[in-house]
């Protein structure tokens, strides 16, 4: 006799052997759980898959619950999501380990940083390339002027030194580009959308590359000849994925409210991106700034990038220390300036451009002056000749956790200048170009950090020229990649919100990796200082393959094996939990026990689903694992003198069992067996 | 866990040869097991598997899952100190320190000359006499600070003199 | 003369075994004619322990209590000479005579009055004419449980389901070829606080074998296991007695009496682990394996012990039996309320004055309970709250001190009866504290660190109600009774002493004066005679002072031991 009964409303048929789980199941409705398995006796330790139904007073656990003739049943109550929640928020409480590395959470754009490198490390470079445009579509400038905070947060520096993973990008794309062997991305279907996007710089191409990938219309208009933006010749036209680009509209020569208006734009598309750029270089505000020789930063590298070749006097000052200052000041050193200042109000350690910046603009002979703010230029036949310094010192730290800079009151210092590079910042200039409504008072578009729209429903933005600021290409790009995603899902008439994944992470010290053999940094060859300093040519030459397989052999691999089989996260994001509720002490845990040759078990990632024992004893028919100890303490282990460890045949069944990543194996599998 | 002696099998032959072949004896050996040797050593438990054919997970399972089983050796004297809600109530806590502090060992520990032991076990059932504990079999109630150290002294004392004597 | 020592657990922990001793020993010395020496249970003044029944000649109880070995000697003198004045000053006082007077014994009826060991006693005392009567009458097994049916007796170790319908279950469930049933008696007694199952058992053994030999009876279960903790070594032993004098007598074993009615009967003695109290659990351990719950269904009466129907009771209830199927159901009903009949026994214990078991008809409420029978509060302090139900239970405040015991009257102040143990607490009780310990027992361990935050002054607003949905889920989420009841000893804290978790989250301030990081110890200038005990028993010589002038505590050196306050005959230790 078969029974009816419905669940959200869908009825499901079960015949008497059935609990509600097997039945829905059949009728193909996904009921969460993460200890049941088909092939091993109904367990009922996890707790996810509480059901409610109507009429009975407790909540039933779809696993071994049997469904009665007319029982209303639902799965996602407001009772029910609590109780899931709550019970994902404990198991989460005590599970501890990295869903994702460190590297990929730190890069802004999310890319898979240790997917990537293990695939160079495995000669799979074309993989790793596709790996990369999984995040974005332009590895080979990325990876060039990128300054990777991923590497900032790489733990392999607390063995020796970071993965050297930027170059590792370059060197992958590099290298199927050579090899002729370009990547090609398929797109969706065309949705006959059609989306306008001003600015072909980084946030505007990477937007560009995800809408088409998600079948809609692109048209890119930027006001300069080429594409490329702010990262005009790092990017060169032929670098981008062509199978996505080449249907993608692009429009060189044309500038927002000159040659084309905004109404229109919104008019005649069914979704627009502002993705402008800043270009405006910042004014210090002090007298004599308006003296011919002192230059607005930006615009000097942009007449650069447009070709020409601006002459500079023999000693050259350049305002600011982020890496637009280090752009000009190492620029001036190779137009033929014999003095290079770069003057910053803080010191060094305060200095926001990347380190190696920094390092390689000393070799190339800048001269530092810290902790010395401008107040005036001075010069002679309107064009300066020189600057008054005022001396300062670091007083209390401001709200960035920076010591402020205060001046040291009478100090100051005159040096003689022929030209001035202004670098202490970049603001967007929008006046004119969009309405009035979508802008801020300085002058930039105002957008919401999860939608990315504007005032507007249909016009989004992204990048340097949102509220937000300008930064580096990566947090554009990661925007841009977020944005398009919203524009998606304003297309596709979802919620436009970009939602942002909860990972589990854990803490570090370098302790940890005592026992880690050392191996240093592969040492990328390149230019010494002298044979770069007259010339614009690459200072860097590449790694060799040989190199790229050795660096990239060197990561820790952090991240977990397991997180795209991982139930545990993908419920835990499905029913977005907030584990820090109940944050506690951890289990207390022993080493990691060793199953067999093969196979680990790690407990700070066990949730005790006791699949594995189970499947071990009940499907294997071995009985080699067990669960130890009772209540908080309880542990899977195989807790038996090491002779007895040759009863397992490592035949893997508990590793693919394991609904999370508790259970693991060298080398990792491909996950077979079809669990429920 | 590997460092002890091998223990003597013989002594718990009679057990399996009444309980290998029952179904569901395991509990039943493992007590049987303990009480020859004071605890569960490890050699033993691999016996018991091979006799029984019971997989030695399963055995090391049930042993750390009930608090009568111990996987190391206890000392002469095994102090059961009850953790019932009367003797909660009426200051075990308070008998827990004066043991501690008059032996130095914790939970679960055992004196380095292997005289005490001190467990906390869960209710003994005497709870209108509370707070009490048992020390090998024996029942001692209304304890004090005070009178759970002289309790103790007297068994040290006792084992001093029956040392000497034998 | 008859000298009868009560010899349960708490009477040869209070020292009975070096009184019989000493009996012993001036009776095998001159032999005299006339006086006899036997063994008891307890009668459950346990307050009273070690305790002599001493009967004269012509029957009448002389009950003499707080025996020392000591009083050995003028007790045999008294039975010997007859000169009953020399025992006076140990008499029982008429106050707590009223004790055992104000009670109503069924369960308890044999305890503390036969010889446990002696199955002749217990027949004496109407023993076995339960299971006589239905043998020897043919009674069905519905016309058994029809009695137990009348009777209205519910399960008395916890949720308190009726007996009668588990057992048709049982009988009615479809047994496999072998036609193997089992009946299960829980008498693992995991609630802290509670030991009647023991007391039962220690003082009357073959009332539980003749309750289940009826329940084995009623389901066809063939087979009977009793399930004891190993912290009872002494109801193990008792309990293998009677059931070998059973099997001899042919209580148990083959045809019974002559019927066709066979059933024997083994212990199993358990190995320490609460959760075992959970029937699934309990079955699981007696399989020998890991005690963890089973899902249910199937429930034991379709699969139990080796998947076999079976049914489980505690002890407290088939000690019952005999007396219903004997009385008849009827007169067990008329005691008690609508839906509870008959009498429950619980366990006082606590700050109480009078400790010790209590057998009272159903309706009978929590106050008279405490304060007539249980003398109330002992060093004229206040009554604050009495825990019921052990772990599964609640804190039941002074306003609720008139509730009646009734299943539904105590389920609705959020804690339940439980198994029956009723632990007073009196004003010096951490509430926080007594919520945290039952999470000690329960190892819910998220809420056991939020509660041991709270108790170290280092709880963070919010706690309060991050507990409360904790509680919640659990409810919720939990596999078995246990884990569905373990929140109720911290909702009902919450519930009736809101007000102390918040002292302590908000003041960092312990209302009890209990919990360690949050009070000083300090000392009375005005009541310090200056005898030195205190600075004596000090572990880390934090107390300084010449002999007979005040003593003073180093707030920063004093570890908070309480050493001093045990030590100080004038009160003057104290603590804010």
């Amino acid at each position: 006799m078969s029974i009816k009964y419905t669940i959200d409303g869908v009825e499901v048929i079960a015949e008497p052997s059935d609990t509600i789980l097997t039945s829905a199941t059949r009728a193909g409705i996904e009921i969460p759980t993460l200890c049941f398995d088909k092939r091993t006796a109904i367990y009922g330790a996890c707790g996810i898959c509480l059901v409610e139904v109507e009429g009975v007073p407790k909540l039933l656990r779809a696993c071994s619950a049997r469904p009665q003739e007319g029982y209303v049943v639902h799965l996602h109550s407001e009772r029910v999501d609590r109780a899931r929640k709550t019970a994902l928020e404990l198991l989460l409480s005590d599970h501890t380990g990295d869903c994702r590395g460190p590297c990929k959470l730190n890069c802004p754009a999310m890319t898979d940083c240790q997917k990537y490198v293990g695939e160079i490390r495995e000669g799979r470079y074309k993989d790793a390339v596709s790996t990369v445009y999984e995040a974005f579509p332009l590895p080979a400038s990325i990876g060039r002027v990128c300054p990777h905070p991923c590497e900032d947060a790489c733990r392999r520096k607390m063995v020796e030194e970071p993965i050297s993973i930027a170059f590792l990008k370059a060197f992958a794309a590099d290298k199927i580009e050579a090899d002729g062997d370009p990547y090609v991305v398929s797109c969706e279907p065309d949705t006959g959308k059609r989306v306008a996007i001003i600015g072909g710089g980084p946030a505007g191409l990477t937007a560009a590359y995800f809408l088409r990938r998600y079948g809609h219309a692109v048209t890119i208009f930027d006001q300069q000849p080429k594409m490329g933006g702010m990262l005009r010749y790092g990017i060169p036209e032929y670098r981008l994925p062509k199978a996505v680009l080449d249907r993608v509209e692009m429009i060189n020569g044309v500038k927002l409210g000159r040659d084309i208006q905004f109404d229109e734009l919104r008019a005649e598309y069914d979704a627009v991106l502002l993705a402008l750029g800043a270009w405006r270089s910042m004014n210090m505000r002090v007298p004599g700034e308006d003296l011919a020789g002192v230059h607005g930063g930006i615009d000097f590298l942009e007449r650069l990038g447009l070709g020409e070749r601006p002459t500079l006097g023999e000693r050259v000052a350049v305002c600011g220390g982020g890496n637009t200052a280090m752009d000009c000041c190492r620029t001036a050193v190779r137009l033929g300036a014999k003095e290079v200042y770069v003057v910053y109000r803080r010191t060094r350690a305060e200095m926001p451009a990347a380190d190696i910046e920094i390092e390689e603009a000393e070799e190339e002979g800048v001269t530092f002056k810290f902790l010395t703010n401008p107040i005036e230029f001075y010069g002679e036949n309107g064009h300066v000749t020189g600057m008054k310094l005022q001396v300062m010192e670091l007083g209390e730290p401001d709200a960035s956790g920076r010591r402020r800079p205060v001046p040291v009151e009478g100090a100051t210092e005159d040096i003689p200048v022929d030209d001035v590079l202004m670098a202490i910042g970049q603001g967007a200039d929008c006046a004119g170009a969009v309405a009035e409504e979508l802008l801020t008072q300085r002058g930039t578009i105002a957008c919401d950090g999860m939608t990315f729209r504007t005032a507007y429903d249909n016009v989004f933005a992204a990048g340097d020229v949102t509220n937000r600021g300008a930064g580096i290409a990566i947090q554009a790009i990661a925007e841009a990649q977020k944005a398009a995603l919203c524009i998606n899902n304003y297309l596709e008439g979802d919620e436009v919100r970009a939602q942002v994944p909860y990972f589990v992470t854990q803490e570090k010290t370098p302790e940890d990796f005592e026992d880690e053999p050392k191996q240093k940094r592969e040492k990328m060859p390149g230019l010494t200082p002298e044979e770069r300093r007259d010339n614009f040519e690459p200072i860097y030459f590449g790694f060799t393959e040989e190199q790229a397989q050795r660096e990239a052999s060197r990561c820790l691999e952090c991240g977990c094996h397991d997180y795209y089989d991982c139930r545990l996260i993908k419920f835990a994001n499905r029913f977005s939990v907030e584990p820090e509720r109940f944050a506690g002490e951890m289990h207390d845990r022993e080493d990691v026990p060793v199953v067999s040759e093969v196979i680990v078990h790690d407990p700070d990632k066990c949730v005790l689903c006791g699949l594995c024992y189970r499947t071990c004893d009940q499907v294997v028919g071995k009985t080699f694992l067990g669960l130890y100890n009772r209540g908080f303490s309880t542990v899977v282990n195989p807790m038996v003198p090491e002779e007895a460890r040759t009863f397992c045949t490592s035949c893997l069944k508990c590793v693919e069992a394991c609904p999370t990543g508790a259970m693991r194996s060298f080398p990792a599998v491909e996950r077979v067996t079809q669990l429920v | 866990m590997s460092k002890q002696k091998p223990s003597d099998l013989s002594l718990i032959e009679p057990v399996l040869d009444s309980y290998a072949e029952v179904p569901g004896s395991l509990i039943a050996i493992l007590q049987e097991t303990q009480a020859a040797y004071g605890y569960l050593p490890m050699d033993a438990m691999e016996y018991i598997a091979k006799r029984t054919g019971t997989p030695i997970a399963t055995i090391v399972g049930v042993a750390t899952f009930y608090a009568q089983f111990r996987l190391e050796p206890v000392g002469k004297y095994l102090i059961m100190l009850c953790q019932g809600t009367a003797c909660h109530v009426n200051g075990s806590e308070l008998i827990s320190a004066a043991i501690s502090d008059e032996l130095g060992i914790h939970d679960g520990e055992t004196t380095p000359d292997g005289l005490f032991s001190l467990e906390h076990v869960a209710c003994l059932g005497c709870c209108s006499l509370s707070p009490v504990m048992m020390i090998n079999g024996t029942t001692y109630s209304s304890l004090t600070p005070d009178k759970a150290k002289k309790v103790l002294r007297s068994l040290a004392a006792e084992s001093a003199e029956g040392g000497a004597s034998a | 003369m008859r000298l009868i020592v009560g010899e349960g657990s708490c009477g040869l922990a209070a020292g009975a075994g070096a009184v019989h001793t000493r009996l012993q020993e001036l009776l095998a010395e001159a032999n005299p004619t006339g006086v006899e020496l036997g063994i008891t249970g307890c009668n459950g003044m346990c307050f009273l322990e070690p305790i002599v029944d001493l009967y004269d000649d012509e029957g009448a109880l002389h009950r003499l209590v707080k025996v020392q070995a000591k009083d050995a000697d003028k007790i045999y003198q008294a039975a010997t000479t007859g000169d009953l004045s020399l025992v006076d000053g140990l008499r029982i006082s008429a106050e707590d005579a009223e004790f055992l007077d104000k009670q109503t014994r069924i369960a308890l009826r044999d305890c503390g009055i036969i010889d446990p060991e002696s199955i002749d006693d217990y027949l004496a005392h109407g023993g076995y004419q339960a299971i006589t009567k239905i043998l020897a009458e043919g009674m069905s097994q519905e016309n058994v449980i029809h009695e137990i049916d009348v009777a209205g007796l519910r399960g008395r170790g916890g949720a308190g389901f009726p007996t009668a319908f588990k057992w048709r279950a049982a009988r009615d469930a479809k047994a496999d070829e072998t036609g193997q049933k089992y009946l299960i008696c829980n008498a693992d007694e995991g609630d802290p606080g509670a030991f009647m199952d023991r007391a039962v058992i220690e003082g009357d053994p073959h009332s539980l074998i003749e309750g289940m030999l009826i329940g084995a009876y009623c389901i066809g279960a063939s087979e009977g296991i009793v399930y004891v903790r190993a912290e009872y070594p002494l109801a193990i032993i008792r309990l293998r007695k009677a059931i070998e004098d059973a099997t001899a007598r042919g209580y148990l074993g083959d045809n019974i009496l002559g019927s066709d009615f066979s059933c024997t009967l083994r212990i199993k003695a358990g190995a320490g682990a609460f959760v075992c109290g959970e029937e699934t659990a309990l079955i699981e351990s007696l399989e020998g394996k890991r005690g963890m719950p089973r899902l249910k269904p199937p429930f034991p009466a379709q699969a139990g012990y080796w998947l076999k129907p079976s049914n489980i009771n505690n002890v407290e209830t088939y000690a019952n039996v005999a007396w219903i199927i004997v009385n008849g159901g009827a007169a067990y009903a008329a005691m008690g309320t609508e839906n509870s009949r008959g009498t429950k026994v619980f366990a006082l214990s606590g700050k109480i004055r009078r400790g010790g078991l209590v057998e009272v008809p159903m309706g009978t409420t929590l106050r008279e309970v405490i304060f007539d029978i249980g003398g109330g509060i002992r060093n004229g302090k206040e009554f604050k709250a009495v825990q019921l139900g052990g772990p599964s239970g609640g804190c039941v405040p002074a306003s609720k001190l008139d509730t009646i015991i009734d299943y539904a009257e105590l389920s609705a102040t959020g804690a339940i009866m439980g198994s029956g143990g009723m632990v007073v607490m009196d004003e010096s009780t951490c509430m926080v504290g007594m919520a945290r310990f039952f999470l000690d027992f329960t190892a819910k361990e998220r809420m056991l660190e939020i509660l041991s935050r709270v108790v170290d002054g280092k709880g963070e607003e919010g706690d309060i109600e991050k507990l409360e949905e904790l509680c919640y889920a659990i409810k919720d989420g939990a596999l078995c009774g246990l884990g569905q009841t373990a929140p109720n000893p911290v909702l009902t804290t919450i519930r009736y002493f809101r007000d102390e978790f918040e002292a302590h989250i908000a003041e960092h301030r312990c209302p009890a004066g209990e919990c360690r990081e949050l009070i000083t110890y300090y000392i009375d200038q005005d009541k310090c005679v200056g005898c030195t005990a205190c600075a004596r028993q000090c572990p880390v010589q934090a107390i300084s002072g010449e002999r007979k002038s005040p003593h003073k505590i180093d707030p920063t050196l004093c570890i908070k031991c309480g050493n001093c306050k045990t030590a100080c005959r004038f009160g003057a230790v104290q603590v804010r």
